[in-house]
């Protein structure tokens, strides 16, 4: 497994931590929605094998940011680095902020997995045909090693029998984790979740979360907007939690639970709580 | 009068030669449309000035008779020296106006598919191309078989207006045995079913596809 930076910085026994490349490097990211700013100047640094949790009332610019990442929305200010290679927009020799054109932005979102509050198979194709798509048509990998690689993550997702089956055959938590494998058959080196159990019925919404929980067990880098608080506690390395398109607070999840440093947080888990509790 | 046996024996294969030029027509027409109907769509969806002039293309022969567009292909392209035949003229006025219609029911099934389909193609970093062909052309197909299929028998009754330029299908047909032996009625119906037949065909044709291609049922 993968040493996360910040299981590193909690022993002190390590050896000093070697400052490498972030995973995902965002700074300033500014965005208005005509003369409303949604994002106003949000910078966030994810390390290799990271679990971020991004949590914050509705509204407050979380998923927006994410969709930021990959320039399915756009921003006004700011640059998006995976590791180390800008993705969206890039700054050119003379200083100057351009966005990037349709191949080389193609070719950077390869590398950033998102998986979608509303699923968004294509409903044309079965389950498998969902998941080699992509590696096929997009990476160029012969078909029967992307139907190979198909085939283990959807082992991994527990819908081993469904790989013939079309997208509106399933449960919305299948239709999730199947979306999940699609993700993942681009071998990203980040993974994105939008409140990917939002939409879901309740009982529905572990199996889901089970196979977020074992992919960040993996080591997988992830960024996850979620309102499901009990994930961020027992998953996340580190919970940033943002309001009025800023990040307010972040720190790890026992901190940030049991002893929010800001007024804002301890009054948003507290009208969580109340709502919550049985 | 009707339905003198005599009579029926020698106009049905008249009519039946007249078919197959009504068919070569209708085929044609159908095959031509289905892609310039496409791409008149995808130029209209495309911002900038090609949006325009497709968009008023689509307007100019939508509201115009096939039967202007007809005489003008006929008698304006021979007047200023580039004379096509009759068949090929009524071939040229059946696609341009047809395009317009495929065009419309492209936009449609275009319309109708969920920008998140997109999104969820270009996060997997799909380009334009491998994007509209393995994601979002399918399905718009699969929604278009039912307009297209209307499309198709529409075309196939508008074939008939060639009869006007003096093209020997099933209605030129018709009309010359008409005047020839003025048994009006007959000759129409026997016309009429023929027509009937084909549509009749499309339609199964048109069935049989949507059922290949129904994939969320």
């Amino acid at each position: 497994m993968e040493n996360t930076l910040n299981d590193a910085l909690s022993l002190a026994t390590d050896p000093p931590v070697v400052q490498q490349r972030p995973m995902l490097a965002m700074s300033g990211i500014a965005k208005w929605f005509g003369a409303n700013q949604v994002l106003k100047g949000v910078s966030l640094t994810v390390a290799k094998g990271e679990a971020v949790v991004v949590i914050g009332p509705s509204g407050s610019g979380k998923t927006t940011l994410l969709r930021c990442i990959n320039l399915l929305e756009d921003y006004e200010d700011g640059i998006v680095a995976v590791d180390g290679e800008p993705i969206g927009y890039f700054v050119d020799a003379r200083g100057k902020r351009q966005r990037m054109g349709e191949r080389d932005l193609a070719a950077a979102r390869e590398h950033v997995g998102i998986v979608f509050q509303s699923y968004n198979l294509f409903p044309h194709m079965t389950v498998l045909q969902n998941i080699v798509a992509a590696p096929i048509r997009v990476r160029g990998i012969p078909r029967a090693k992307a139907e190979a690689r198909a085939r283990d993550l959807l082992a991994m997702v527990g819908l081993t029998d469904k790989e013939q089956a079309y997208p509106v055959r399933l449960s919305g938590g299948q239709q999730q984790r199947v979306a999940i494998a699609r993700a993942l058959a681009m071998d990203p080196k980040i993974m994105l979740f939008d409140e990917v159990t939002s939409a879901l019925d309740p009982e529905l919404v572990g199996e889901v979360l089970a196979a977020m929980q074992q992919l960040a067990r993996d080591g997988m880098t992830m960024i996850v907007v979620t309102h499901e608080m009990s994930f961020a506690r027992d998953v996340a390395d580190r919970v940033v939690f943002m309001d009025g398109g800023l990040i307010v607070e972040e720190g790890k999840p026992e901190q940030m639970f049991t002893a929010p440093r800001t007024d804002r947080v301890r009054q948003f888990l507290k009208r969580y709580n109340d709502r919550y509790r049985l | 009068m009707p339905f003198d046996l005599n009579f029926l024996i020698r106009l049905i294969p008249a009519l039946l030669e007249g078919a197959e030029v009504t068919v070569e027509l209708a085929v044609l027409t159908m095959l031509i449309c289905v892609v310039w109907g496409l791409v008149v769509a995808l130029a209209q969806a495309t911002p900038g000035p090609l949006s325009w002039i497709a968009g008023g293309y689509i307007q100019v022969v939508r509201n115009t008779p096939l039967l202007v567009q007809m005489y003008l292909v006929y008698f304006g392209l021979s007047m200023i020296g580039m004379g096509l035949s009759g068949f090929a003229s009524g071939l040229l006025a059946l696609c341009i106006q047809n395009g317009g219609y495929m065009a419309e029911i492209y936009r449609g099934g275009l319309q109708s598919i969920s920008l998140r389909q997109y999104e969820a193609g270009r996060a997997l970093g799909m380009r334009r191309w491998t994007l509209y062909t393995s994601v979002i052309m399918p399905q718009v197909v699969a929604r278009v078989i039912p307009p297209l299929t209307n499309q198709a028998i529409s075309i196939t009754k508008d074939t008939a207006q060639v009869a006007a330029i003096a093209v020997m299908d099933i209605m030129k047909v018709a009309q010359v045995w008409v005047e020839s032996s003025a048994n009006t009625y007959d000759v129409f119906l026997g016309a009429g079913l023929i027509y009937l037949c084909l549509t009749t065909v499309i339609s199964l044709g048109g069935r049989i596809a949507e059922r290949r291609l129904a994939f969320a049922s």
